[in-house]
C-alpha cells in the first residue's frame, strides 16, 4: 500500500501538504541545509541561490495564474517591474531626479506586492472578457504598454538607459546594507537578502501549494479545464480570474521588490518581452501547473550560465572564436528547451522526477 | 492638410507592410490554428539573408532580393515540418509558446549576425530621386513606401485570385473550415500545412524587405515592428483576411496620425505621453477594441459546446 505514491485511501492524505512521512523530513532537512549551508558559501553561490528563489516566487505566481487557471499572461515581468518600482519608491533614496521615501522594509515589502496585486486586479476583467489567444496577445499589449510607462514616468524609474538605485534595505529601523553583527558572526548584506528570499521563498512555496487544496485552488482548476463548466458549476469566473490575477501579481511584486536589491539598481530596459518570456519558459521546463516545477525552473534558469560557461571551458571553446558568445548560446539553449520540454515532456523537470521516481518506487515492476 | 496627407501616406504605406505579414499570420492561424509568434522573427531573418547576400556577398540586389524571399519561405516550410507537425492536436497555448521558443533561436542568431551596426540592404530606392524621396505640394513620398503600397495591392489581388481559382487555394480554404473533411474529400492536410507556412514565410520576407529596407536599416530592434502586425490580426479577428488587411491599415494609420498630431494631442489633454508613444498606439488600439469586440472587427464568434 505504501509503496503505491498515486493511492490514496482517503481525501485528507490525498490534499494533504506533505503526502508521505518522507517529504516532510526532507522538506525540514533541506530548510536546515539551506539555513546553515550558506555560511560556508562563497558569495557567488549565495547570490545565484538567492536569484533563483527569488525568480521561484515570480514563477510560482505565473504558475498560479497560467498553470492553475489557465489564463495566459504574456506581461508578469510587468509585474515583477512594478513591484520592484514600488519597493524604490518607497524605500528608496530621493535624488534630484527620482523621488523615494526611505521607508523600513516591512512597509515596502508588502505594499510592492499589493500595488502589483492592484495592477493585476484593474487587468483582470479583460481576461473575463476573452479568453485563450486573444487574452494573451492583450497580455502582450501590456508589456508595450508597460514598457513606455517605465521608460517614460522618469521621476519614478530614472528613465531609460538610466535607471534608478533599488530600495534600501532597512529592517524595524535597523539598516542592513552595511551587514549585522552577533557577537562573532558577521552576516553580510547578501547573506541578510538570502535568509529574507528563503523565508519568503518557503511562506509563499506553502502558500502556492496550500492554494491547489482550498476552494479558490479547486476553482482556478475547474476554470482551466472548462471555462463553461465551471461557469454551470457556480463559479464565478469573474471573480476567480481577478482571485487568479491578483495572487500571481502579487507574488510577482514580492519578488521583484527583493530582487533587484541584490544587483542594487533598476534599469527599465530589462522588462521587455524577453524578461516576460522567461517566466514561461522557466514555469514550461520547470512543470506546469506543479508547485515544485517552477522551483526547479528557476534554479534551472540562473544555474544555466554557470553551467554553459563549465561546459565552454570543457570542451575547451570558451576563448576559441565560436561564433556566438556564451549569452546567445544561454539563449539558444533555453529557446531549444521550450521547444524541448513542449514537445517532448510537457510537465518539465517536474515531470521527469515524477516518472523516474515512480520507475524506482515500482521497480522491477512497469506499475 | 499637407501634414495631413504625410501622415495619411505614411499610415497607409505602414499599414500595407503590415497587412502582408498580417495575412500570413491569418493563413496560418486559419489552416494549422497555431498562432505564430515567430512570425517576426522569419521577417527579420528574410532581411538579414538579403543583406548579407546583397551587402556582404555582393550578390547583385534583385537576385539577392528573391533569394532571400524564397529562402523565408522555405524556413518556413522547415519549421512547420521540424517543430509543429509533431504538435498538431495540441492546446494552442502550447503551440503558441513553442512558436516563442521558435522565435528565440531565430533571433539570437540573426541578432549575433546583425550585431551592434545598423545593416543596409543595399537595396537602390535610396539612390531614386532626391535620398530616395521625391515631392508633390509639399508632400515628402517615399520611393520605397509607394513601392510597398504597390507590392501589398498586387500581393493581395494575385491571393485572392489564387483562393479563388486555384486548386490549393480551394483546397486551403476547405481545410481551414474542417480538417477532418477535408481530410476525407482526399485534400493533402499535411501538404496544405506546408504550403501556407511557405505563403506565409514569402509574404513576411516582402514585409522584411519593406520594414528594414532603404534608410530604414536592419537592426536587432528591428523586429519590433514585425510583432505591430499581431494587434492588426487581432483588431481584424484572427481568422479574416480581410480583417488583417483593415486591421493592418488601422494601426498603419494610426501609427502615421500619432506620430505627426502627438504634440497636439498632447496639447489637448494636457499631459506629456512620452516619446515614442506612436509605437505602442496600435496596442492600446487593440486593447479597446477587443474589450469592445472580443473576436475582433470581422472575427468569426466561436461557439463553444461543452
Amino acid at each position: 500500500m505504501r509503496k503505491r505514491p498515486d493511492l490514496y485511501t482517503n481525501y485528507k492524505s490525498e490534499s494533504a501538504i506533505f503526502s508521505t512521512v518522507t517529504q516532510k523530513i526532507w522538506f525540514f532537512v533541506l530548510i536546515s541545509l539551506s539555513i546553515f549551508f550558506p555560511l560556508y558559501l562563497s558569495n557567488y553561490w549565495i547570490l545565484l541561490v538567492t536569484t533563483s528563489l527569488l525568480i521561484a516566487i515570480a514563477s510560482w505566481g505565473l504558475n498560479i495564474v497560467s498553470g492553475m487557471a489557465g489564463q495566459i499572461n504574456l506581461a508578469h515581468g510587468v509585474f515583477v517591474g512594478i513591484g520592484a518600482y514600488t519597493s524604490a519608491v518607497i524605500g528608496g533614496v530621493a535624488t534630484s531626479s527620482v523621488i523615494g521615501f526611505e521607508l523600513d522594509m516591512i512597509i515596502w515589502l508588502p505594499i510592492s506586492g499589493i500595488v502589483a496585486a492592484l495592477v493585476g486586479i484593474i487587468i483582470s476583467p479583460v481576461s473575463a472578457r476573452l479568453k485563450g489567444l486573444n487574452l494573451g496577445l492583450v497580455t502582450l499589449a501590456i508589456v508595450f504598454i508597460g514598457s513606455h510607462f517605465f521608460s517614460n514616468f522618469k521621476s519614478i524609474t530614472g528613465g531609460a538607459g538610466l535607471g534608478r538605485k533599488a530600495a534600501k534595505l532597512k529592517f524595524l529601523g535597523v539598516d542592513l546594507d552595511s551587514g549585522l553583527t552577533f557577537g562573532n558572526i558577521i552576516l553580510e548584506k547578501n547573506l541578510i537578502i538570502y535568509y529574507f528570499s528563503l523565508f519568503l521563498c518557503v511562506l509563499l512555496g506553502i502558500g502556492a501549494k496550500n492554494l491547489t487544496r482550498t476552494k479558490i485552488g479547486r476553482a482556478f482548476s475547474a476554470i482551466r479545464d472548462r471555462d463553461i463548466a465551471a461557469e454551470a458549476l457556480g463559479i464565478n469566473l469573474f471573480k476567480y480570474k481577478m482571485y487568479a490575477f491578483a495572487l500571481s501579481s502579487f507574488y510577482a511584486g514580492i519578488s521583484g521588490s527583493l530582487l533587484f536589491i541584490i544587483s542594487g539598481g533598476i534599469e527599465p530596459g530589462t522588462f521587455s518581452l524577453l524578461y516576460s518570456i522567461t517566466f514561461i519558459a522557466i514555469v514550461i521546463i520547470g512543470g506546469v501547473g506543479t508547485v515544485l516545477g517552477p522551483l526547479y525552473g528557476a534554479f534551472f534558469f540562473t544555474m544555466l550560465p554557470g553551467i554553459i560557461q563549465n561546459v565552454l571551458h570543457l570542451v575547451g571553446a570558451a576563448d576559441s572564436g565560436f561564433f556566438l558568445n556564451p549569452g546567445e548560446i544561454e539563449r539558444i539553449v533555453f529557446g531549444f528547451f521550450i521547444i524541448f520540454f513542449l514537445v517532448v515532456e510537457p510537465r518539465g523537470i517536474w515531470g521527469i522526477w515524477f516518472r523516474l521516481r515512480n520507475y524506482f518506487k515500482a521497480w522491477p515492476f512497469s506499475y | 492638410m499637407t501634414i495631413f496627407l504625410q501622415a495619411t501616406f505614411e499610415g497607409l504605406s505602414l499599414g500595407s507592410v503590415y497587412s502582408l505579414v498580417a495575412i500570413g499570420l491569418v493563413l496560418v492561424y486559419k489552416a494549422t490554428d497555431v498562432l505564430s509568434f515567430a512570425h517576426p522573427a522569419l521577417v527579420v531573418v528574410g532581411a538579414g539573408i538579403i543583406s548579407a547576400l546583397a551587402v556582404d556577398r555582393g550578390v547583385p540586389f534583385w537576385l539577392a532580393f528573391i533569394i532571400g524571399i524564397v529562402a523565408t519561405g522555405l524556413i518556413g516550410l522547415i519549421v512547420e515540418r521540424a517543430f509543429l507537425r509533431p504538435m498538431v492536436g495540441e492546446p494552442v497555448f502550447s503551440v503558441a509558446i513553442l512558436t516563442i521558443g521558435i522565435d528565440i533561436l531565430l533571433r539570437t542568431v540573426l541578432n549575433n549576425w546583425i550585431g551592434l551596426n545598423p545593416r543596409y540592404l543595399g537595396d537602390p530606392f535610396p539612390s531614386f530621386g532626391n535620398f530616395g524621396s521625391f515631392q508633390i505640394t509639399g508632400v515628402t513620398f517615399k520611393y520605397l513606401e509607394l513601392a510597398a503600397l504597390f507590392t501589398a495591392i498586387v500581393i493581395i489581388s494575385l491571393l485572392t485570385v489564387f483562393f479563388k481559382k486555384s486548386k490549393y487555394g480551394v483546397a486551403m480554404m476547405a481545410t481551414s473550415h474542417d480538417q477532418e473533411a477535408a481530410l476525407a474529400q482526399g485534400i493533402n492536410v499535411g501538404r496544405i500545412f506546408g504550403l501556407v507556412w511557405l505563403i506565409a514565410g514569402i509574404l513576411g520576407g516582402f514585409a522584411g524587405f519593406f520594414i528594414t529596407g532603404g534608410f530604414n536599416t536592419l537592426t536587432q530592434a528591428s523586429f519590433i515592428s514585425a510583432l505591430r502586425a499581431l494587434p492588426a490580426v487581432v483588431i481584424g479577428g484572427l481568422d479574416s483576411i480581410p480583417g488583417a488587411v483593415v486591421g493592418s491599415l488601422i494601426i498603419g494609420l494610426t501609427q502615421g496620425y500619432v506620430a505627426y498630431y502627438q504634440i497636439n494631442l498632447e496639447n489637448i489633454i494636457g499631459f506629456s505621453l512620452g516619446s515614442g508613444f506612436s509605437l505602442i498606439a496600435p496596442y492600446l488600439i487593440m486593447f479597446f477594441i477587443l474589450l469592445i469586440k472580443p473576436d475582433g472587427l470581422f472575427g468569426r464568434e466561436e461557439v463553444e459546446r461543452v
